[in-house]
């Protein structure tokens, strides 16, 4: 976009909100999942709302309280809530209670190749394809984030001082070493290639570990806490919230260490709430606390458009269908933007 | 975000196993019709919460990486009440309820360090049950009781009927000496009336020139060094800003594990404003409030409440701070 301090963009809607969806729901949207050329999207009433190309979205009631966290197996979403429920949901809405832990919440969920895991206070809950039965992995203290790697061969376990890193051998058997750093960890990722892992931290920074040589370092400079962050596809880029500006830290060759992120600065010098990577791009959708968002590349900050103006709430989602073909943007206000990336003449 | 209007205001319950937090929790919650509370309770408590939105916590203590060795956060507390905030239907307040040998610094910390609850909710008060049987036994033996009545807005002090009054005016003496501000109730089985333990907003400085706490000097008799006491200093002579700035947070710095809470009102010599503070440990919350009222004494008063305070040579600090 180019900036015109003479005119306010709330005042102009961008073409993609013309051509979009825009839903006023008032309900907190607290997660959205990609399902395909769907996207799932998470509340905080507790219910999940499917939105499908050219299609009115679907509202299923999946939790009594909020939608804590949400992630797939296959085409099927799983969804943890503050009423202690981990569900599968198919995209047709049939739910399936996996575990219920009533006054307990179900702080995370993620799933690799039908394995389910979900997480409460500061136990792992692993189920492997087609086992009724959990297995238990407990842990020191709550944790604060889980991540299979791209293989689903670790899982790693962020929490107050650390990670555990949890290894599957070939006959299923799991085994731990821990990462270590002073402090609560709390959502954790590896990049895309798996050579790295991160976390958030209580204080305004990021941890990584580069795994090989199991060195580490801290990414800070942060005004805010670090919420949203994630790999670009091939892991040059860790794109970061938790600043003014969208903070591109380089993730090739050894990794960060001794060298300076891109900075992506916006219109309005608002804080950076989410950070979506554009797929098999160096591109990044960035949602701002005020409700906008961009699209930028990463290496020429010139080229940013404005996707959303303002609602004057905080960006708390946003997601790309697989194919490219359209984003959902959700915020803690309750406002949907569900629209096509492309105008027809540009596909 | 930040406003205060915004902000769901937070109870904090402490007080020692058998105390009556459970009994207050349970009137709190009948008594209250058409409000729509959260209770955080945690594993350990009484059972029989009647509340539709009970949170288990676990009460997990982090130590924060900010170079200050006594700011302790409660982590669990901090994903609770962001996963609060997050719910579609507004809660008018949020009690959380310790375990009884909890230290009360990390709950209050927790909103001076963590922005995102900053932002969304505040500390309205810290309410500690205290059993008028057993509390001067529970002080002598347990540093967490003494922590409890000396981070307490309101001590409640319950089952007064099972004590003779002779034994009332020694423990009320004790809760006096330990913390002079506290608001002392006296009940039997927690029979209060609500608007005086919730809604206080105890932590805004506004509410500390509102409430005008008794800053008398304090005469001190030497207790053992362990004990909790406080000590308070008045002076009519204007501080100077630059000298009282660097004793304060070198004091703070220094002595800030045992020094609990502080409290003041302060006239810098060349200021039109008052001075207003409030600390819990070496977390400070300070800001101009405003104009001397017209036809109103001006002087300094500032209270600290903490351990070992004898040793920290207070009043030869605080009377360097005066202005030439």
């Amino acid at each position: 976009m180019k900036a015109d301090s003479n005119k306010f963009p709330e005042l102009n809607k961008t073409k993609f909100e013309n051509r979009g969806k825009e839903f006023k729901l008032g309900i907190p949207v607290t997660n959205a999942i990609t399902i395909g050329n769907s996207v799932a999207v998470g509340f905080g009433d507790g219910t999940v709302r499917i939105f499908r190309s050219g299609q009115i979205s679907e509202v299923i009631k999946a939790h009594s309280g909020v939608v804590l966290s949400i992630s797939k197996d296959g085409e099927d979403i799983l969804t943890g809530g503050d009423d202690g429920r981990f569900l599968k949901i198919s995209l047709d809405g049939e739910i399936n209670e996996i575990a219920n832990f009533g006054s307990r919440w179900v702080d995370h969920v993620t799933a690799y190749n039908g394995s389910l895991v979900c997480t409460s206070g500061n136990i792992v809950y692993l189920w492997m394809p087609n086992k009724k039965e959990p297995k238990l992995l407990e842990h020191e203290s709550t944790i604060g984030g889980v991540a299979f790697d791209s293989k689903g061969r670790r899982l790693a376990v962020s929490r107050y001082g650390g990670v555990t890193l949890w290894k599957k051998d070939y006959s299923n058997k799991w085994s731990s070493s821990n990462l270590i750093w002073k402090g609560s960890h709390n959502k954790v990722i590896f990049s895309t290639d798996d050579r790295f892992l991160v976390t958030s931290m209580q204080e305004n920074q990021l941890h990584f570990w580069r795994l090989k040589d199991k060195t580490d370092s801290f990414m800070s400079g942060y005004g805010a806490k670090v919420k949203s962050f994630a790999f670009v596809y091939d892991s040059k880029f860790l794109v970061t919230s938790g600043s003014n500006e969208a903070i591109c830290w380089p993730f090739d060759g050894n990794g960060p260490e001794g060298r300076k992120p891109i900075c992506l600065p916006y219109v309005g010098n608002k804080l950076v709430t989410f950070v979506e990577p554009f797929p098999n791009e160096n591109a990044i959708f960035t949602g701002l606390s005020d409700g906008s968002v961009f699209l930028s590349e990463i290496e020429k900050s010139t080229n940013t458009i404005i996707i959303r103006s303002f609602t004057e709430s905080e960006v708390t989602t946003i997601a790309v269908t697989e194919d490219c073909s359209s984003i959902l943007i959700g915020d803690i206000g309750g406002n949907i933007l569900w629209t096509s990336i492309w105008d027809e003449e540009e596909k | 975000m930040g406003e205060t209007n915004k902000q769901v205001p937070v109870t904090v319950l402490t007080g020692f196993l058998g105390a009556g937090k459970t009994t207050l929790l349970n009137r709190i919650l009948t008594e209250q019709h058409g409000k729509k509370y959260a209770v955080i309770v945690n594993e350990f408590g009484e059972q029989g919460i009647d509340n539709d939105l009970v949170v288990d916590a676990d009460e997990e203590v982090f130590e924060m990486n900010n170079g200050c060795i006594c700011c302790t956060v409660r982590g669990d507390l901090i994903r609770i009440l962001s996963g609060l905030m997050k719910r579609a239907d507004k809660l008018d307040a949020i009690i959380v309820e310790t375990t009884g040998l909890a230290d009360p610094a990390p709950v209050a910390q927790t909103f001076f360090v963590d922005q995102d609850v900053a932002d969304r909710t505040k500390l309205d008060a810290i309410v500690t049950v205290a059993d008028a049987v057993h509390l001067s036994t529970q002080l002598s033996d347990h540093h967490e009781a003494e922590e409890q009545v000396a981070f307490a807005d309101v001590v409640l002090l319950n089952k007064i009927d099972l004590v003779d009054e002779s034994r009332l005016d020694a423990v009320k003496d004790r809760i006096k000496k330990i913390n002079p501000f506290a608001k002392i109730i006296h009940t039997t089985k927690c029979g209060v009336s609500l608007s005086e333990i919730l809604n206080l907003d105890a932590f805004n400085l506004k509410r500390i020139l509102d409430t005008e706490p008794d800053f008398l000097t304090s005469d001190h008799d030497h207790e053992h060094d362990d004990d909790v006491t406080s000590l308070s200093f008045v002076s009519d002579t204007p501080l100077d800003m630059e000298k009282f700035q660097d004793w304060f947070s070198k004091l703070l710095q220094t002595k800030g594990q045992d020094i609990l809470r502080t409290k003041g009102i302060l006239d810098f010599k060349g200021e039109n404003d008052r001075y207003v503070f409030q600390g819990v440990h070496m977390l400070m919350d300070a800001s101009p409030m405003g104009k001397w009222p017209e036809g109103k004494e001006r002087n300094s008063r500032l209270v600290f409440i903490g351990r070992n305070l004898e040793s920290m040579n207070l009043k030869e600090g605080f009377e360097n701070c005066k202005s030439a």
